[in-house]
Parts: C-alpha cells; structure tokens; sequence
C-alpha cells in the first residue's frame, strides 16, 4: 500500500501494460517515427515503475533516477529526430521496411 | 482485496487513461494522430505521478515530455510530411510472433497477479509528507548528492544539441 491507498500491484498493472503496448507497436508498426513514439511510451512505462517503488519504500532516489531518465530521453529524442531527418533527406521515406542498406 | 480508497480510484482512472491512449497512439497508422494520443496519454501518466507523491516529476513530465519532445515529434513530422501508413503489410511475422509472445507473458503475469491478490500484502507505508516538501527533499537530493551527474547531464544535452546540428545538416554546406 502506498501513500493514500494505492496497492504497489496496480502500478506494476499499470507500467506493465503500457510497456507491452509500447513493445507491440515497436515491432508491429513500419514507420519509423512511430516506432520511437512506442519506445518513448517503455521508457514511460519503466519510469512508472521506479515511481512506484520510490512511493512504495519512501525513498526519494528513485524520483531522482527518474529525472535522469527523462533529460536522457529529451537529448534521445533530439539526436534522434535529427538521424530520421538526414535519413529521409538521403532514402525520401522513414518507413523501416524501405530502409535495407544495413540489413544481411 | 485492497479497499478502495479515493486515490486509488483516481489513480486507477489516470492509469486507464494513459493505457487507453497508448492503445490509441499503436493502432492509429496516421503518425500526427498518435504523437497527439501519446500526449493525452503522458498527461495522464503525470496524474498518477501526483498520486505517487512525484509532483516533481509530474510537473517535468507535463513541460519536457508532453511540452517539448513531442512538439518536437510534431514538427519533424510536419517537416517531413510523413504518409499514412498502408494498411496491410504490417510486420514481418517474426515481429507477429514476438508481439503476441509479449501480450502472453502479459497475460501470464496479470493472471499470477490476480491470484495473489491479497495473499502477499505489499509494504504498507504512511503517507509521506505534503507536496511541498517532498519537492524540496527531492531538489535537496539532486543539488548535494546527484549535483556531479546533473551537471554531467547539462554536458550531455549540450553534446545532444551539437549532435542534433550535426546530423540534421544539409550536405551541401559541408
């Protein structure tokens, strides 16, 4: 039971779920963008988790980690985007099944 | 079974939410469509991060994930002026086979979560401080001990940006 009744299996429900669909449509969508939104919602869903358990053991380190989690995802995104940018400025698409130079 | 007290309500509506959206955001093919559902989805994941006694995090998930990186989605999709995905052809089946193994193993856990419902208690804690405080304990914590990687991080996001250039660059200008 955390703070105000929240049972710690509801956020592990919760986190769970959401990483499964941040993982079924990491793998089942062909657009590259798309694709970074879904692991952006893992992340999201794994900083649930570490906020649950920090709530659960009254420990603030884990909001600490969280934050960390979240400025390295903003700097992710940037370097990212900028890769999808010089990737559709060199193949005209982002959709991954269009982009095989790499693929054996 | 745990009583069901008003935050847990709220919680457990944030949470539906959130999961809802992120449904939304996966079988949405138009890519506009769902960084918007991603962003109602991230807002209500900063609701249940309230109820987590996190306003700290809550208040940056709302500016830096819901209010920059995914305008910043937005934009580079509205540059790029990305297509509707086509509707079929999605995934080769090694990508079908995984997924539904995913949903099993997600299936396997809910169920084994009902059933000790109640059998395992998990650690019952007071509740914490106001909001106020724990902003401040937590701020105090990522200025004294965490104060080396945080400003670590400012190099990191530094380096980002110079990468981002970098990267995005037309090659003509080389």
């Amino acid at each position: 039971m955390i703070a105000g009744g929240i049972p710690l299996g509801d956020v592990l429900l919760a986190s769970g779920a959401l990483f499964v669909i941040g993982l079924v449509g990491a793998l089942l969508r062909r657009n590259a963008i798309s694709i970074f939104l879904s692991i952006e919602l893992m992340m999201n869903a794994a900083n649930l988790t570490v906020l649950g358990y920090a709530a659960s053991l009254q420990n603030l380190e884990g909001q600490v980690v969280v934050f960390f989690v979240i400025a390295i995802a903003a700097a992710e995104a940037a370097v990212g985007l900028a890769i999808f940018i010089a990737l559709f400025r060199h193949t005209e698409t982002i959709d991954v099944n269009r982009i095989n130079l790499l693929k054996w | 079974m745990a009583a069901l007290t008003a935050t847990r309500l709220v919680f457990d509506a944030a949470a539906t939410l959130a999961i809802v959206f992120a449904s939304v955001m996966v079988i949405h093919r138009h890519p506009v469509k769902s960084v918007l559902a991603l962003v109602v989805s991230f807002f209500a994941l900063s609701i249940a991060y309230v109820l987590l006694s996190a306003p700290l995090i809550a208040a940056v998930q709302v500016i830096v994930y819901a209010g920059a990186i995914l305008v910043l989605f937005l934009f580079v999709l509205m540059l790029l002026n990305v297509p509707e995905e086509a509707r079929h052809g999605s995934g080769r089946p090694i990508h079908r086979i995984l997924s539904a193994a995913a949903i099993l193993v997600f299936a396997v856990f809910l169920l084994s979560l009902l059933r000790s419902h109640g059998a395992t208690a998990s650690p019952a804690v007071g509740a914490s401080a106001g909001g106020g405080a724990d902003v401040a304990a937590a701020a105090r914590l990522l200025f004294s001990e965490h104060l080396l990687s945080f400003e670590a991080l400012s190099v990191l996001l530094l380096a980002a940006l110079v990468g981002a250039f970098a990267l995005a660059r037309p090659e003509t200008q080389r």
